[in-house]
């Protein structure tokens, strides 16, 4: 079964109950780090880590371990795009092994609605491995969906003549002194350079995220972090779809205030968070019909 | 015990291998394992023995060495040609061939077992080898005389010393690659009356993979079950955290391969203090080999401007003018884009002249994105 959109208590309690209707005898949580899982104590449960699926030692112990009264708990696992990875792979034969197995995972996606079938591939065994998001197909697998309605509130800023100035000549240079660089690196520090124009805004009694803690703000988060405080403000987009899904994960937020500034490449970001929130939706209407 | 596969009629895929070993055991006089030290070959050499020792016939064990090897797989490959002497023909092979060198562009190719150099050898020569070529000197075949009489010519032409011979090969296609499956099954090899679809004509022999629907632990499990021994190299990899697709027993130099020098002195220090003294590059290999900048080609060195700039100058400082020639001859084929060039430069750097890291000859997908965001920002 896949769950999508439930909090970790409410992970915890769907395993200890799973664990008692079905003689389960022992518990494995795959789990990226900062989404591991507490499940109450009295069931024997092992963690791996993300990055332990693939390894060597881990892989050939679980492949022994794992039987028909072994519970497998994919956790927050849709890490990755591409749905023949070698971690998917591990993981679809550790699957392969145990009728219980049960799927968490906050967000449909990461960035396409494709992204989906990795999840349905882990709760159907891979049978339909080739194939895209369709209805019908979605019936072959039991999918428990409680959506997480994310708007975007765009807290406009203003910036001065000279930031524009420099926002300018800014962008002419990223472009030109380019060179081998990843071409992704000119919207990425193009979009560092509102940061300025946006501390006169920052509220010192609100928690706010950003790309890093360049400005040495008390109350400044970063998209890498394994908790946040509450609601956080952002304070400039990451270019990872991934980051921002972990954010609002983590964070459990569904109204995301953003200030964004008057410059181009605010804009862009904005855009492009907001089409990903419009993806978002069009998942969670697939997965209602 | 779990973790063998098997097909719909509850036939595992153990029993389907020994199925197949007794109908070549039925179907061929002469029956030859080649054997690597790997943990596929020590399968396929162990199935084959267990049936030539029920039969109370013989099979000939085949290992060509390439002298730069883990000495782990030479114990290896030792201990499979001792399980079952009395059923075993010893065909180890030690004679010279060249050998791709990738960690050096000054000695690209090793000369193994070269004449004159047995000081410098990593091993002295076994005395139950075979040292000389099996074959006449007027019918030797060599694929490519510029690179000259390498591995897989030694492997074809000693192959032709046999005629209605079955080459048994512990090759696996199952799990890992569904390309090679489809590569290996797509030439059936008629026996008897039967089409076998796990095997492939090799001029008058024929070369068969019996274990090749078997998956990585249907391998360990029958280790396991036998209680073989195994190259010890699996271990190392193993407590280091391998993934499971580069935990593998390979050759050491080979363009593919040079990674596995990085850990050698960890693994196997004394081999790895003999490959120094034999071969150049090792060192340099061992530092480098795992790093962006050097063999990977994924960081472009700082003091060139382009990948393009930094080709043309490994091009023009290639110590050999035969092979800068060669891969001048094959770039003039590719479009001259950095993302094109940057492959060439691994080409050069890894010294593959024989062209085995195929270059993805495409426009720079870089440009329409610059010009994305030029346009949008």
């Amino acid at each position: 079964m896949i769950a999508l959109g439930l909090h970790d208590r409410a992970k915890g309690k769907r395993v200890s109950a799973y664990c008692a209707g079905n003689s389960i005898r022992k518990v494995f949580v795959f789990s990226p780090a900062k989404f591991r899982l507490s499940i109450p104590s009295g069931i024997d449960v092992e963690y791996i880590e993300w990055d332990e699926i693939i390894q060597y030692k881990f892989y050939y112990r679980i492949l022994q371990e794992v039987g028909k009264d072994t519970l497998l708990v994919v956790n927050e696992c849709l890490r990755l795009q591409n749905r023949y990875d070698l971690t998917y792979n591990c993981l679809r034969l550790f699957l392969n092994q145990t009728p219980h197995v049960l799927v968490f995972q906050c967000f449909p996606l990461i960035d396409r609605v494709d992204d989906f079938m990795i999840l349905f591939d882990f709760d159907t065994r891979s049978r339909w491995k080739r194939e895209g998001v369709r209805a019908g197909l979605l019936k072959e697998c039991q999918v428990e969906c409680s959506p997480i309605d994310v708007s975007l509130r765009a807290i406009p800023v203003a910036t001065d003549g000279a930031t524009q100035d420099a926002y300018r000549k800014e962008k002419r240079k990223l472009i030109d002194g380019l060179g081998l660089k990843d071409p992704n690196t000119i919207p990425r520090n193009l979009h560092l350079l509102s940061g300025k124009a946006k501390l006169a805004h920052v509220d010192p009694g609100a928690h706010y995220v950003g790309r890093n803690n360049r400005f040495g703000l008390d109350n400044m988060r970063t998209y890498r972090d394994a908790g946040y405080p509450g609601a956080c403000t952002v304070f400039e987009f990451c270019h990872n779809f991934l980051d921002f899904s972990d954010f609002l994960s983590l964070s459990r937020q569904s109204e995301v205030p953003a200030l964004v500034s008057d410059l181009k490449v605010d804009q862009w970001y904005l855009g492009r968070c907001q089409e990903w929130i419009g993806r978002l939706h069009e998942a969670y209407s697939v997965l209602r019909q | 015990m779990r973790l063998i596969q098997s097909y719909a009629s509850r036939q595992t895929v153990l029993e389907a291998a020994l199925g197949r070993m007794a109908f070549v055991f039925d179907n061929f006089e002469q029956i030859i394992v080649s054997v690597s030290g790997g943990k596929d070959s020590t399968v396929m050499a162990h199935l084959a023995l267990l049936e030539a020792k029920r039969r109370g016939r013989k099979v000939g064990i085949h290992f060509l060495d390439e002298e730069v090897c883990y000495q782990s797989s030479v114990d290896q490959v030792d201990y499979l040609m001792n399980l079952f002497p009395d059923n075993t023909t010893r065909i180890w092979l030690q004679m010279e061939f060249r050998l791709t060198n990738a960690t050096s562009v000054q000695d690209g190719q090793l000369v193994c077992w070269e004449a004159g150099k047995h000081k410098l050898w990593m091993r002295p020569k076994r005395e139950d080898s075979i040292k000389f070529r099996m074959w006449a000197e007027e019918a030797q075949t060599v694929r490519d005389k510029r690179k000259g009489f390498g591995f897989y010519d030694v492997i074809e032409n000693f192959e032709r010393c046999y005629s209605g011979a079955a080459f048994l090969v512990g090759l696996r296609a199952a799990g890992e690659s569904p390309n090679r499956w489809r590569a290996m099954v797509k030439n059936p090899v008629d026996v008897g009356e039967r089409k076998v679809y796990w095997g492939t004509k090799k001029g008058a022999n024929v070369a068969l993979y019996p274990i090749y629907d078997w998956n990585f632990h249907d391998v360990w499990r029958y280790i396991h079950d036998e209680g073989l021994r195994y190259s010890k190299v699996y271990d190392w990899q193993f407590r280091k955290g391998y993934p499971i697709n580069q935990m593998r027993v390979s050759s050491l130099i080979h363009e593919r391969a040079f990674k596995s020098i990085c850990d050698l002195p960890e693994f196997e220090p004394k081999t790895y203090n003999k490959l120094c003294k034999r071969i150049k590059g090792i060192a340099m290999a061992q530092e480098t080999g795992k790093t962006a900048k050097m063999f990977a080609c994924r960081k472009l060195p700082k003091n060139f401007r382009s990948w393009i700039a930094y080709r043309d100058f490994l091009l023009k400082t290639h110590p050999d003018q035969s092979r800068i020639r060669l891969f001048a001859e094959r770039f003039s084929r590719h479009l001259n884009n950095e993302y094109v060039a940057r492959q060439q430069c691994r080409q050069l750097i890894l010294n593959d002249y024989e062209n085995n890291l195929s270059v993805d000859n495409k426009p720079d997908p870089r440009d329409e994105l610059i010009r994305y965001y030029e346009e949008v920002l």
